[in-house]
Order: structure tokens, then sequence, then C-alpha cells
């Protein structure tokens, strides 16, 4: 299944239904939806944890993903995966306790000038 | 720290920002997106709330309830802690219900003005007024379209006096990269001045 798959006919849908992977289910269990960029990373689980039986390969796959802290876009980039599927894996895992979801500043909350500024340097520099 | 080498960044937390890119169908979004970042694939799959029936032609689809979205999105790496995301909104009308989610949090927008459809843009500049979300409208300047002052835009767009309204060309990486470097200096300005403002005082000197 590539990344773009085509529609053989207007209203057919991809061949797998994307949200075959998450048993059906559409929104994330606890219900919140999660930042296209919150940021998550894997909890600190021994090694060769990360590939527990009770876990879909997709799972596996956001998992070794982030070892590193990637945002959830990257993820569903990095999977090819639907961003709602993602979405729902990733609440699952962080319910199971493998994923934490990295604090992110309050909505209202500007970033600090500071950080803002080295945005701009860096912009200045590409 | 001005064009110092940030040594030392792999002990910072990653810093993540949004940028959304918005305009009407065809205003060079993707192209956009394209010049001046690490272009990534991403799609949704949507349900079909019923926020969106009503919106969206359900006529002879009954038993679709998702829906495929190829996303405009984009990703600058500043630095090993410092990334800027660039996310396409949907310009089709039954979209609307991803707009919400798509602007949480976000830093900012980017509104692509195509002035042979000057109109189209008016959704999105609302939509960032309302929301009070920094915004800065760049004229995507097509070959062949009508050459317009951006004086003459802003008045058209009916847009506050704080708002700039640059040209640009979407293609170019150099014009697109302009474009954000603007975005962020709009935003930087628009702060309250001085350092009574939640926000700590800047350390480094300003460019």
């Amino acid at each position: 299944m590539g990344a773009d798959d085509k529609w053989a006919y207007r209203d057919s849908g991809p061949v797998v239904r994307p949200y075959a992977l998450t048993g059906g289910r559409t929104e994330p269990t606890g219900g919140e939806i999660l930042d296209l960029i919150a940021v998550i990373v894997a909890s600190g689980q021994p090694a060769g944890a990360d590939d527990p039986i009770d876990l879909s390969p997709e799972q596996r796959k956001i998992l070794s993903l982030s070892r590193r802290p990637i945002t959830v876009a990257d993820a569903a980039s990095d999977t090819a995966l639907p961003l709602g599927v993602v979405r729902v894996l990733v609440a699952d895992l962080v319910l199971q306790g493998r994923l934490t979801i990295r604090p992110r500043r309050p909505v209202g909350e500007q970033p600090s000038t500071d950080l803002l500024q080295e945005v701009l340097h860096g912009l200045r520099a590409l | 720290m001005g064009s110092a080498p940030s040594d030392g960044a792999a002990d910072r937390p990653l810093a993540v920002f949004k940028i959304l890119v918005a305009g009407g169908f065809g205003a060079g979004k993707t192209t956009f997106v394209g010049a001046v970042s690490e272009v990534r694939p991403l799609r949704t799959e949507e349900a079909l709330t019923s926020a969106s029936v009503g919106l969206d032609d359900l006529n002879g689809v009954d038993a679709k309830t998702t829906t495929t979205v190829a996303m405009d999105f984009g990703r600058i790496t500043i630095a090993s802690h410092l990334m800027l995301y660039l996310f396409g909104t949907p310009g089709q009308e039954r979209f609307w219900f991803m707009w919400d989610e798509l602007a949480y949090g976000a830093l900012g927008a980017v509104v692509l003005a195509d002035t042979r459809r000057l109109g189209d843009c008016f959704p999105s500049v609302d939509y960032f007024e309302k929301r009070q979300l920094p915004f800065i409208v760049a004229i995507n300047c097509f070959d062949g379209a009508p050459h317009y002052d951006p004086a003459d835009v802003r008045i058209a767009l009916d847009l506050d006096p704080h708002t700039p309204a640059v040209l640009c060309d979407a293609r170019q990486p150099s014009s697109a990269k302009l474009i954000l470097i603007t975005l962020i200096e709009h935003i930087l300005a628009s702060r309250p001045a001085g350092t009574s403002g939640p926000w700590p005082a800047p350390a480094t000197t300003p460019a």
C-alpha cells in the first residue's frame, strides 16, 4: 500500500480501510485530540521492550520512531498512516505507559522572544 | 547568540512551531510549502462528522463515512532542537472543520493571495482576524497576472493597518523564506512594547 493510494473509483476508498488498524475507532481513547505538532517520546522501557507481542507492527513502528522526541505529524508521515489513525494508536500507547506526550506551552501563552529571535536568525541563515 | 553555532543544542528540549499557509484554491500553497521547506507526505482520513454533513455534498455517496485529505505539510529544521512546521489549510468548504484543529496553538499564518481571484482569500483573512492569530498577506506574483501595488491589495482586503501585505514569488525559495521572516518579524513587532509583557525580555541583540 503506497502512501498515495489511487482510488479505483471515486467512492471506493483505499483497499484497506485505514481505521481497521484501530479496531474501527476514529477517536482516541480518552477523547483528547492530539495537536499535529504535539511531541511524543517513548517512555524509558528496558531494551527489547519495543517488540512486545501485544503490539501491532504499526504501533511498534511508532514506538521505534519516538525513541527520539518527534511530532505526531512526523510520526504519521514516517509511517505513511493517516493522521487520525496515528492519533488513536498514539493515545493507546500513552495509556499503556509506553509513550509520553511532552507538555507544551499553553495555547494562550506565547513563546519567548528569545526563542523567536533564534527562529528569525535561523531563517535568515538558511 | 546571533550566528554563533548552536552548540549544546542536544541538551535543549525540542521546540516546535506551527505556521499555517492559507489562501484560495490554486493560490500557491503547495508551491510555497515546497519552496521553503522539506515536504513530507501527510494524509488524514477524516470521519465525516455531523459538522461536515450539510457542507459536504453526500448525494450518491451515502455509505461514505470517511474522506481522505492529502495535506500540505513541510518541515524546516532551524537547529536540532528548533523546528518550524508548515501546514497548508484545506481550501474546500467541506474541510472547514479542520481549520480549528490546524490553528490550535499556531504561531501565525501566511495568507497567499492571487490578484486574479483576490476574493478567494477573504475567508482566510476573516478567520485569522477573528482568531486574533498574527498573519501576513503574501501576494503571489503569477506570470501574466495583473500587477497590483500591495497598498491597493491592502485596501481591497480591508486589512488592519498593522497587518503586512507583501509581494512574493511562491516558487522561489528565497522569496518564500522572506515571507516567513516577515511573518516572524510581524509577530515580534505585535508584542506589547517594553518588558512588561508576559514574555521574557530578549537577551540577545535584535537584528
